[in-house]
């Protein structure tokens, strides 16, 4: 419990650096603007970095997270074909990419009565490459949707609100929450599939159903995710991991663990995006300049 | 059965596929036979430059992207500004190349290994754009002409010069923020000719102190230099932006949207149309 404590503190801590840390003097419209910033923030780390530990649980494997299983880059490629069509980044596309990317990757690692695992990964990750060479279609379709494609790609807090987008976020968020109580109510289940997959269908529980309930249901969350804040790469793979080494094996502390982290995570790497320099630098490229040597650090120490 | 079943797969595919080549390769537009100095566009700029210099008989090749004059959708397509295509510009056997520097810099380094001749457009400054000019002029043996559009075109975009009033903050020239995109922020920023165009039209750039010509800055960055006038050159509207209520521009509604992209972006002759505009603003 103790450690619950001390990463909620933590937690805290990059909630109040993040709104007082910036370029602007604090006024009113640059507090709303940190606070929107924040929000977007805690719900986007969160969202990726459990999504990746429930992910990891589910198919045992520490590289399996929305990248790898390719529904990321589907929610870019779909978030991409509805920029090219429409002129802006729909939820729904990007939904739809994601969904459609996760039903190839999960067709392919599909056997009679289970899933491949290490298939599953190799399905994804081809799955990735292909969405990539599309998206670079759609770039050079475009032309002038050149920045924003690749900042979608990278993904960026720094989203202008409008009363245009305003309710479709808060209603995204809402959302969100939902599905995610919805996904933690498996926790039990995860435990016992992470000891063993003969063990789990041993005591009777339904495998293939709760895989794909929970595929299903990550692919639509990281398909919100991407369509407001774009791909941003690295905590769904490497916060589940330090939840795990900090909160240990049981998922039903180590999720929660990794949404604090998650959250932590990317509003600290956000507070370097913005004050490093003058520009707008995407937060997925300090994700990984900052993540990497981290987990390195940490799994030498360990 | 004399196939298998997956070779027969195998087989129609490929059938497939050679008939789609065909299909394609009857429906690829041919260049019409030219005699003469032969030029390749791959600036939309200069295509216009050298309509209005009235050479635009040696065009030979151009890109998707040269829409101006009407006259110039009609010329071969050889790709479009970010991926013209080598086979199409080689195929065209022209004498001259017209590339963008800094993105056409790989094609660049293909057409050198081709030995084919290249002009490098890649103007900075309004001076730049004039030396193009006369220099593409001189190419095309139309030197008086090229002499008379930057005569015609330093006459029209001139120094403003404030007259001096009882200043409020010291200076009377307003301060401008230019967005051109909205997903994310990307304005302008000291070496591109645009910020001449605005310093001569007699306002200041509140990114002027930035080292990119096409810099993506924060919100926060916008709110803090606090623009008197914003003009944006996208479709989106920015008035109700979340923390952006207090902007100068945006209580004044000094927000300016309808004002033509190709106008300000393009270094060519239509830059008059633009500064017009640009000056038209800043007297209001």
């Amino acid at each position: 419990m103790s450690k619950y404590i001390l990463i909620s503190l933590v937690f805290l801590v990059a909630v109040f650096l993040s709104i007082i840390i910036g370029p602007a003097e604090l006024t009113t419209d640059i507090l709303q603007l940190r606070i929107s910033r924040v929000i977007l923030g805690v719900f986007a780390g969160g969202i990726l970095a459990f999504c990746g530990g429930i992910l990891q649980g589910l198919f045992g494997n520490p590289l399996v997270e929305p990248y790898t299983l390719g529904s990321a880059s589907g929610a870019a490629l779909g978030g991409s074909v509805g920029m090219l069509l429409f002129g802006t980044i729909s939820p729904l596309f990007a939904f739809l990419g994601a969904l459609g990317v996760g039903f190839f990757v999960f067709t392919i690692a599909r056997i009679e009565g289970g899933l491949l695992r290490d298939r599953l990964i190799l399905a994804g990750v081809v799955m990735s490459f292909l969405c990539s060479s599309l998206v670079m279609v759609i770039m050079v379709l475009g032309g002038r949707e050149l920045y924003e494609i690749l900042y979608l790609l990278m993904g960026y807090l720094g989203v202008v609100i409008t009363s245009a987008n305003r309710a479709m976020i808060i209603a995204m968020i809402v959302v969100s929450g939902i599905l995610l109580i919805y996904l933690y109510r498996y926790y039990r289940e995860l435990d016992i599939i992470s000891q063993g997959m003969e063990t789990a269908a041993g005591l009777g529980i339904d495998i293939q159903k709760l895989s794909v309930i929970i595929f299903l249901t990550t692919a639509l969350l990281i398909g919100i995710t991407v369509s407001i804040v774009g791909a941003i790469g690295f905590v769904g793979l490497i916060v589940p991991h330090i939840s795990k080494l900090i909160f240990g094996p049981k998922h039903l502390k180590n999720l929660p663990g990794s949404f604090l982290l998650g959250a932590t995570f990317l509003l600290l790497a956000d507070t370097i995006a913005r004050v490093i320099t003058v520009y707008e630098l995407p937060v997925g490229v300090v994700t990984s300049l900052v993540g990497v040597p981290f987990f390195i650090y940490l799994y030498r120490k360990k | 059965m004399i196939f298998g079943n997956t070779s027969r797969t195998v087989g129609i595919g490929c059938v497939i596929l050679i008939l789609i080549t065909c299909i394609v390769h009857n429906r690829c537009e041919r260049p019409v036979p030219h005699t003469g100095f032969k030029i390749v566009s791959l600036s939309p700029a200069m295509t216009e430059n050298i309509f209005a210099l009235g050479a635009a008989q040696d065009l030979v090749g151009v890109t998707t992207f040269c829409d101006y004059p009407e006259e110039a959708k009609k010329i071969y397509k050889i790709g479009d500004f970010s991926n013209p295509s080598l086979e199409r510009i080689v195929g065209l056997k022209p004498d001259l190349v017209i590339v963008n520097l800094p993105e056409q810099t790989r094609i660049k380094k293909e057409l050198e290994k081709l030995d084919i001749n290249i002009f490098i457009s890649s103007p900075q400054t309004l001076d730049d754009i004039y030396n193009e000019i006369i220099a593409i002029g001189r190419i095309v043996k139309k030197q008086q002409a090229a002499d008379s559009l930057v005569n015609y075109m330093k006459m029209h975009i001139s120094r403003v010069d404030k007259p001096v009033r009882p200043a409020v903050e010291g200076s009377s020239k307003k301060r401008v923020y230019i967005e051109l995109s909205p997903r994310p922020l990307v304005t302008i920023g000291a070496p591109s000719f645009l910020n001449e165009l605005l310093e001569m039209a007699g306002a200041e750039n509140i990114f002027a102190d930035l080292g990119k010509d096409y810099p993506v800055v924060p919100q926060e960055e916008v709110i803090k230099r606090n623009p008197d006038v914003i003009i944006v050159l996208h479709p989106e509207d920015i008035r109700d932006r979340l923390g952006w209520r207090t902007i100068t521009a945006i209580s004044n509604n000094e927000v300016y949207t309808t004002l033509n992209q190709d106008h300000l972006m393009r270094p060519g002759p239509r830059l008059i149309i633009g500064f017009e505009q640009l000056k038209r603003i800043m007297d209001e």
